[in-house]
């Protein structure tokens, strides 16, 4: 199990587009992926489940990631909140 | 299925401003005084009243809970000259309480409602009687501070029962929950299901605010069950009395074949009967769900099928003792 802390750099937040590429990309992996905002926990592999979280910008989400390939998994979605989901 | 103990939250306190503007209409609540204390903290779901801190007694005085002040307090302070009774309702306040109700349409004095505006101390009248307002404040606060835990997985009611279906990220639970809606079952909540502990032994769940009715079918994105297919399509909150497991199907699991040994797991310390159902290619998981809910109706009525077919096959045995041994004895006149 790998755990990180990020945070929503984009201006939007984690609005439908973002939400929609960070499940993309989770979904890619085998691993479990859990999101937890505040006291929800989410799995992050559910875009419904993204939504629910209404991730602000300056917002920070504890990540966890379980199985096999869960380093890969948590590089894949680490760049994408370093990279603001490709937006401002 | 394993339900994280380190996930449950419970809510550390709510402010009086919350519990005022929750149930100013239902309570009938009327702030009596200034706008003062409003940000007190309500930390503690039993109520007190302050009959024995008005006389005098302070010790072991819980002055942390909602104060609840009715007949017999106010009767007391009434028979107090006009000096003690101030100086009694003084020291009352000098402990940070979070807010006082006032019962029954019972009044204070100015001077004193002052004061308590002086201290931050809200004071809200309703004309409900005290064991009323106090069974409606104790139940509210009960649910604000009741544990909660949020679970992945779909929630529907099939037959009057909630089924809480749950498994891996992509295993088809909310295929599963669109077909149950389509053979007019009820949706409660998808893929983000709020579960909170009421009282001893009952779960409620339900789904959030913002994504409420909202589901992702893959390869077709996001519907609106409620739009989508009405309102006899869904529902806010229902009791969840059993967890569906969706498994992966593989050879050599041992799964329940007769239903007679129950298997339960622990949500926020409630047991919930769990069935483990391996899915495959064909099978129709919506009918068994059906018929999971169906059985679990029997049994509430007192029908349990296994044990019933295991007294028959006791019966039969025993019988066979006594008589032939053939399978069916006579075919009475009917060839169809």
């Amino acid at each position: 199990m790998v755990e990180v802390t990020v945070t929503v750099r984009n201006r939007a937040g984690m609005h439908t587009r973002p939400a929609a590429a960070l499940v993309k990309t989770a979904a890619r992996f085998q691993s479990e992926f859990t999101i937890c905002k505040d006291s929800m926990e989410i799995n992050g592999k559910s875009i419904i489940g993204v939504m629910t979280l209404a991730a602000e910008q300056g917002s920070t989400l504890d990540l966890r990631f379980e199985g096999e390939d869960e380093e890969q998994a948590r590089d894949a979605v680490v760049s994408l909140f370093e990279r603001g989901f490709d937006e401002q | 299925m394993k339900a994280d103990k380190n996930r449950e939250t419970r809510k550390k306190y709510i402010t009086v401003r919350s519990f005022f503007e929750a149930n100013r209409e239902r309570f009938k609540l009327r702030l009596l005084n200034g706008d003062h204390g409003f940000d007190n903290q309500i930390k503690d779901r039993n109520l007190h009243r302050p009959g024995l801190a008005l006389a005098g007694y302070v010790e072991l005085f819980t002055f942390d809970r909602v104060q609840i002040i009715g007949n017999t307090e106010v009767n007391y302070l009434k028979s107090l000259s006009q000096e003690k009774r101030r100086s009694a309702f003084s020291k009352l306040l000098e402990f940070k309480i979070p807010c006082i109700v006032l019962t029954d349409s019972n009044v204070l004095e100015p001077e004193m409602l002052e004061e308590a505006d002086r201290k931050h101390v809200p004071i809200f009248g309703t004309s409900f009687e005290t064991t009323k307002i106090s069974y409606f404040i104790a139940d509210f606060l009960d649910d604000q501070f009741a544990p909660q835990i949020v679970l992945h997985g779909s929630f529907v009611d099939v037959y009057g029962i909630g089924v809480l279906l749950i498994g891996r990220s992509g295993i088809g639970k909310s295929e599963i929950a669109l077909d149950l809606i389509e053979r007019g079952h009820r949706l409660v909540a998808d893929d983000v299901v709020n579960v909170t502990r009421k009282g001893e032994g009952i779960l409620m769940g339900s789904g959030t605010e913002l994504v409420k009715h909202f589901m992702e079918i893959r390869g077709l994105g996001l519907i609106d069950v409620r739009s989508m297919f009405g309102i006899r399509a869904i529902r806010f909150q229902k009791r969840v009395e059993i967890i569906v497991e969706l498994e992966d199907w593989k050879p050599g699991q041992e799964y329940t074949r007769t239903g007679l040994d129950d298997e339960t797991v622990p949500v926020l310390d409630v047991d919930i009967p769990h069935v483990r159902l391996p899915i495959f290619p064909g099978k129709n998981v919506t009918v068994i769900t059906e018929v999971i809910a169906l059985n679990y109706l029997l049994r509430h009525y007192g029908y349990d099928a296994a044990k019933e077919l295991a007294k028959r096959l006791e019966g039969t045995i025993a019988e066979k003792k006594k008589r032939g041994d053939r399978a069916i004895n006579y075919f009475e006149h009917d060839f169809e």
